[in-house]
């Protein structure tokens, strides 16, 4: 029996070091998974928090079918999708065309230099609408016929929020490669 | 565009692998609640069934007790004596004989000593007693007591007048004999003792859990003491339940836990703590903001001052101690049963029963210099443990009501101290309990 499969084991018989072995190996990545869902700290700690309790009451529906690391990201995702919807945090349509259009992108960027905690400084700036989007089409892999149930949006303005949302990510990544090369020069 | 989306998402999606960050301190303690809630049923069925089980069994054993005692009593013969002579009586003078003993007309007190080993066998005959008269009692192991006659009653018993020629004397030694073996009330049946005992606490590791092995083998027992009054009450010869209250202080050395003076300047934190550290009886939540903590080659410390995050060297920090005391104190309630094996100047009982055990304070400390420097406190103990005791009690009587009592006991929590340990983790302790008691 491999090692994750003691710990969940040990997790539905209640045992309290298993629970806590299981939160301290997997709570940094998903954290990181929260913290890029999320446009502020504590709403990323909430998720984080929610996540867990949803993980370890849902323990016995796991299979052991597939990566357990990849079902506890989705149960994370899931929770942070059903936290900004309880809230009503979705941006409105209208206020979509209210973000100023941004400059075009150079041809030629080179992204060397960035670091894994800018890109997620730069994602967490992006509207909360766009960020879903981008976050569920390009980090996920979801479909935008599979964004728009779970963002309850048409397909389309899953497909133009993910194009909106590359267009500011370009040019963010851009400012930053150029202030790092500034930086770095000096 | 779509290329250059793809680059994004690329760029991303890549960037964002595996990317951790440390969560905040204190998200655990939210989780904690809600999945404890889940596992709770489970710990108090396992307790109550234990409960009950030990219950029936002293139930059973008492019973058993008090059927042995009147099974004796069943096989007894009795004899009349004159009462105005105690020291000597007729056994034979007034022998009414069923047709069955025609062939033995004459059976004599001392043809019945000489048939020890087996059991007198006359038919019952009851007569109407004489409250002036005495019974002498003999059972098929040639037991004797002596009792009023008013006090028996019942069809178990054969009352042997005898009078005439056959008349052997029986001396007063040996009628004391009988007396001390008479059926009588235990006198002094209250008892109050103190005792206290330095005691060895440590713990069962099993199962193939890494963590709590690893965690285990820098764990180090600390000899601590336990003391308190016990009071016994014998509900028979040879039992007696015992309760009280007892006062125990148990804890543990953790080793490889560096610890550093002086960290209050550097911390920028609005939590509680600034470290966890976990044990297998529970996490150590530090409440002193100027310690700093850290553990090399180990994953036991949870902090946002990691090491790469912070140099203890580097800030010129007080180094204290590596290693840190873990110490519990208890209020112990015990429920004891005991059974007299050896009722001698030198008594020795058989010890066993269960303990309800209150948390009352627990801390976290080390030593600098011989000086206690405090850490913190263990979070998420249980409040109330339960566990079962088995001992050998000697008891050496100095007087009729005092005693001197020596009691190795050995301790097994049946439920751990922290709840975090689970299945693996199995407490145990042994102490030698010595003190004295008054019998009243």
């Amino acid at each position: 029996m491999s090692e994750i499969k003691k710990i969940i084991k040990g997790c539905l018989a209640g045992n309290r070091r298993d629970q806590e072995l299981l939160y301290r190996r997997h709570a940094s990545k998903l954290y990181a998974v929260c913290l890029q869902y999320s446009g502020n700290d504590e709403e990323a700690r909430d998720i984080l928090q929610e996540g867990f309790i949803k993980i370890f009451e849902n323990l016995d529906n796991y299979k052991h079918e597939g990566s357990f690391e990849g079902w506890m990201r989705r149960i994370t995702v899931n929770t942070a999708l059903e936290k900004f919807r309880s809230r009503h945090n979705l941006y409105r349509v209208d206020d979509i065309d209210m973000i100023q259009e941004p400059d075009p992108e150079p041809d030629n960027q080179d992204y060397a230099g960035l670091e894994a905690n800018d890109l997620l400084e730069i994602i967490r700036e992006l509207p909360t609408k766009y960020r879903m989007v981008f976050n569920l089409y390009a980090i996920e892999g979801y479909s935008h016929k599979e964004i728009s149930k779970m963002v309850n949006i048409s397909e389309g303005t899953s497909k133009s929020n993910l194009s909106r949302a590359r267009v500011i990510l370009q040019r963010r990544v851009g400012s930053y490669t150029g202030i790092k090369k500034k930086v770095a020069n000096e | 565009m779509n290329e250059k989306g793809a680059n994004i998402d690329l760029l991303f999606r890549n960037g964002l692998k595996d990317y951790e960050v440390l969560p905040p301190p204190g998200v655990w303690d939210g989780i904690q609640p809600s999945v404890k809630a889940k596992s709770r049923p489970v710990i108090l069925l396992r307790v109550a069934a234990v409960v009950t089980v030990l219950v029936t069994l002293s139930l059973l054993t008492y019973r058993w007790s008090r059927e042995l005692s009147d099974t004796n009593a069943g096989t007894e013969v009795a004899f009349n004596i004159p009462a105005s002579d105690p020291l000597v009586f007729n056994p034979i003078a007034s022998h009414k004989f069923s047709p069955s003993e025609k062939s033995d007309p004459v059976k004599t007190y001392s043809d019945i000593l000489s048939e020890k080993a087996e059991p007198v066998s006359i038919q019952p005959e009851i007569r109407s007693s004489s409250s002036s008269e005495q019974i002498l009692y003999v059972d098929g192991a040639s037991k004797f007591s002596i009792a009023n006659r008013e006090s028996v009653r019942g069809p178990q018993l054969t009352s042997l007048n005898t009078s005439g020629s056959t008349q052997p004397k029986v001396k007063y030694a040996d009628l004391q004999y009988f007396q001390e073996n008479s059926v009588t009330k235990p006198k002094n049946r209250w008892s109050i003792a103190a005792m206290a005992s330095p005691t060895y606490y440590s713990s069962f590791n099993s199962g193939s859990n890494e963590l709590s092995k690893e965690l285990s083998s820098s764990e180090q027992s600390i000899i601590s003491y336990s003391g308190g009054l016990a009071f016994a009450y014998k509900i028979s010869k040879r039992f007696s339940i015992q309760s009280g209250l007892y006062y125990s202080s148990l804890g543990q050395r953790v080793d490889g836990i560096n610890s550093y003076s002086g960290f209050k300047p550097y911390d920028i934190t609005k939590g509680d703590h600034n470290f966890e550290v976990l044990t297998t009886n529970g996490t150590v939540y530090t409440n002193n903001p100027d310690v700093y903590l850290s553990a090399n080659g180990s994953d036991r410390i949870l902090t946002a001052y990691t090491n790469d995050v912070f140099d203890p060297n580097k800030a010129s920090l007080q180094p204290v101690n590596n290693s840190l005391s873990q110490n519990f104190s208890y209020l112990e309630l015990p429920v004891v049963l005991k059974y007299k094996i050896v009722d001698k100047t030198i008594g020795i009982n058989l010890i066993g029963g269960l303990s309800y055990n209150l948390l009352v304070s627990n801390s976290v400390s080390t030593t600098v210099d011989g000086n206690r420097y405090s850490i913190g406190t263990t979070r998420g103990l249980n409040p109330l443990t339960l566990s079962s005791s088995l001992g050998m009690g000697m008891e050496y009587n100095l007087s009729g009501k005092l005693s001197l009592n020596l009691e190795p006991t050995f301790r097994y929590y049946l439920n751990p101290f922290s709840p975090a340990t689970g299945s693996y983790v199995h407490p145990y302790s042994f102490g030698i309990f010595s003190g004295v008691s008054y019998k009243f």
